[in-house]
């Protein structure tokens, strides 16, 4: 469905993306994860038109580019700064952002409504955005990107500074969504989430793919082994296996076994190994 | 065109929302316009005549006539007072330009100006309003020379003054005897004169209806309106309202002019540059929504004008026109400020300032014809100055439509140019 062919995009003297080339299949979740600076925002950017790119194409459904109108039209993004309107209340943006789409009349009043029932705000939809909580705000921001029924969902860090209830909720939704056959392309910082709702997921940084796959492939192919630690009267013994059953089974039959702990390599592994441990501004 | 609407009423809405927006827009010129109408006499043609405070101290004919020539004078407003000090306690106070003070002796000095007396009248002026001392010192010299003209044109009181003044040249020590005899020749002469004029008039002590000298002025200054009545503003209220209008499309143009410099910092301009619209439509929504509130601040402005301080409007057509091409001026005025604000600090900064100045500069705070020369010549960079032109020519100037044709076309210059570099100058995406 949607496919990045070779992108190329400087900043001066930075390449901010260098080469990059993937596709994402329909009704697929696709995660873009990557440490800051690493070219996630650029490569968004020229996914849905506002950046152009020095080289490469972009296509959704083998039409191109992201700024011809047919191709907006099947896109909805819920970008990472929460872009509503304060002075309006729930409803006002929704309805105007429908009506960008061509929404109008009957139609625009239904979808409207059912994006509000959608993310939870129907109960608040009368009320001006500048009294919803973040959480809230998060929730409308994604709904203004459901508003005209898109094929294709863009959704940059739609879980940022939320509280759990309201993260638990949207998360349900993107996986609702991904099941009514909507592509989403998904960027977090949050591992657990892309584990969790991510059908596959690509690790990118200084603008370049570094590995891309399922979970288990990704963890099978870049985690690393498992760490088994034994605790003991005397101490605390820590072997790292690809058969962790093997040294619980053997450290039982040695007896004197006070506790076990079992460390096995997960999504945070594979991005830290990848991306490193050094800071990035 | 949905989509254009769509944005425009979006802005019209947040616009309203906004208190603080709405009331520098809408309330904060109609306050304006209600002050600057009543500090400036709200009717009757510009205001009264200059406030003095007139103590009698003399009682006598001259003064009285001095006095009634005052209050008939309508550049001067006349208050009566007993007492000097408390005529300068209100000159103090503010409520008089000046107190005027006819000294004891005045009317028997107007007798000695034959023989270099004079009328000495004293003048306590407000020390911030020198202009306004300056002209009363010139309307007092004007009066006095109408008390002198009256003894000239009374035979007896010219009798008296000729013969009075006789007397003191004969008496004279520092005379001789040569100049003593022509002057005396001279002052007979001209009380012969004076009595032969008399003879066929009769003379009924009107120095009006005397003839003679009554009706002598050095210098003859004929006062000519321009046409008629319909030129000058009926109250001050028609110019002060003027002035809030355009005060009012100021408030809209720091309020749209900062509207793309927030999208851009909220992140919602992304989300308008995503969707499938094109950012003509975005910059047209803008403009459309800016040229809306324009229009309907100076409507509804001076529609409370017209309804409640008694505007009249000599052409609504005209007028009709001045809104539009003030609304179309004021839109680029508010595009070339959204272009240039990259920031929403830089943008509310830069909007103050360059508000600030073009009001200025344009006689928003001050009146044009107070400035120096040179910044009425400067006042034409500003489409403060050509809109208040606009609406004046309709609402009292009774501008032709070739009059306000410079007005008209200026404004929309300013429209197109603001238009075209604030687009050219816009950054649609955000800094960070």
């Amino acid at each position: 469905m949607l496919k990045l062919d070779s992108l190329v995009k400087r900043f001066g003297a930075v390449t901010a993306v260098d080469g990059l080339s993937l596709e994402v299949s329909r009704a697929e979740v696709f995660g873009l994860l990557g440490p800051n600076g690493a070219g996630k925002s650029t490569t968004i950017g020229m996914c849905v038109g506002v950046i152009a790119p020095d080289s490469g194409r972009v296509t959704l459904d083998g039409v191109g580019p992201p700024t011809e109108p047919r191709v907006r039209a099947s896109l909805g993004v819920a970008p990472q700064a929460l872009a509503v309107y304060d002075d309006l209340s729930g409803w006002e943006n929704i309805e105007f952002f429908g009506r960008l789409y061509g929404l109008r009349g009957r139609e625009l009043k239904a979808r409207v409504g059912a994006v509000l029932d959608i993310v939870g705000l129907t109960p608040r939809a009368n009320d001006r955005v500048q009294g919803y909580s973040g959480g809230m705000k998060r929730r409308l921001n994604l709904a203004a990107a459901l508003v005209h029924r898109p094929p294709m969902l863009l959704l940059d860090e739609p879980t940022a500074g939320v509280d759990p209830q309201s993260r638990n909720n949207i998360l349900d939704l993107v996986r609702t969504l991904a099941q009514q056959g909507i592509t989403i392309v998904y960027t977090t910082h949050y591992m657990e989430e892309a584990s969790r709702l991510c059908d596959r997921v690509a690790i990118m940084d200084h603008g370049r793919i570094l590995a891309i796959g399922t979970v288990p492939q990704l963890v099978a192919g870049h985690g690393g082994k498992s760490v088994v630690t034994v605790v003991r009267a005397q101490g605390e013994e820590r072997t790292e296996t690809d058969e962790p059953l093997h040294v619980i089974t053997r450290a039982a039959g040695e007896g004197g076994v006070l506790g076990l702990r079992i460390d096995r390599p997960d999504l945070e592994s594979v991005f830290l190994s990848l991306t490193g441990r050094s800071l990035r501004d | 065109m949905h989509a254009i609407l769509a944005l425009a009423v979006k802005d019209l809405r947040q616009l309203l929302r906004d208190r603080a927006n709405a009331f520098f827009t809408f309330g904060f010129p109609l306050l304006l316009a209600i002050f600057f109408g009543v500090i400036f006499g709200g009717a009757g043609g510009g205001g009264s005549g200059i406030a003095v405070v007139v103590v009698d101290q003399d009682s006598g004919d001259g003064a009285a006539r001095l006095i009634a020539d005052m209050q008939a004078d309508s550049a001067l407003t006349v208050t009566l007072m007993q007492d000097r000090a408390e005529g300068e306690a209100m000159v103090r106070r503010g409520k008089a330009t000046a107190c005027i003070v006819i000294p004891d002796g005045f009317t028997a000095a107007v007798a000695t100006i034959l023989t270099g007396g004079s009328m000495r009248i004293e003048m306590v002026v407000d020390p911030s309003r020198r202009a306004a001392a300056g002209l009363l010192t010139g309307k007092m010299n004007e009066l006095g020379f109408r008390q002198f003209g009256r003894v000239m044109g009374d035979t007896d009181s010219m009798l008296a003054a000729v013969g009075g003044a006789k007397e003191r040249v004969l008496a004279s020590e520092q005379t001789d005897p040569v100049t003593k005899g022509l002057m005396s020749m001279m002052f007979d002469s001209i009380a012969n004169v004076a009595r032969r004029a008399n003879a066929p008039a009769g003379n009924d002590g009107d120095p009006a209806g005397g003839g003679g000298l009554a009706d002598w002025r050095p210098v003859d200054v004929v006062v000519r309106e321009l046409k008629d009545e319909s030129v000058r503003p009926r109250s001050s209220y028609e110019i002060s309202f003027t002035q809030g209008v355009v005060w009012g499309l100021m408030g809209c143009v720091t309020a749209f002019g900062l509207s793309m410099a927030f999208e851009r910092s909220r992140g919602t301009l992304l989300r308008l540059s995503v969707a499938p619209i094109t950012k003509a439509h975005i910059l047209a929504g803008k403009a459309i929504s800016c040229f809306a509130a324009c229009m309907a601040v100076q409507i509804l402005l001076l529609a409370m004008g017209v309804l409640v301080f008694g505007v009249r409007v000599d052409s609504p057509m005209k007028l009709g026109a001045a809104f539009g091409a003030a609304s179309a001026g004021f839109t680029g005025v508010m595009m070339l400020l959204a272009g240039l604000s990259k920031s929403e600090g830089a943008g509310a900064g830069m909007g103050r300032a360059v508000v600030l100045v073009l009001a200025m500069i344009g006689g928003g705070t001050v009146p044009l014809f107070f400035l120096p020369q040179f910044m009425q010549t400067a006042s034409k960079i500003s489409p403060f100055t050509w809109a208040t032109l606009a609406i004046e020519g309709a609402v009292w100037r009774g501008h032709s439509w070739a009059e306000m044709g410079l007005a008209l076309g200026v404004l929309g210059a300013f429209g197109l140019v603001g238009f075209v570099v604030g687009t050219a100058c816009l950054k649609w995406t955000h800094a960070s």
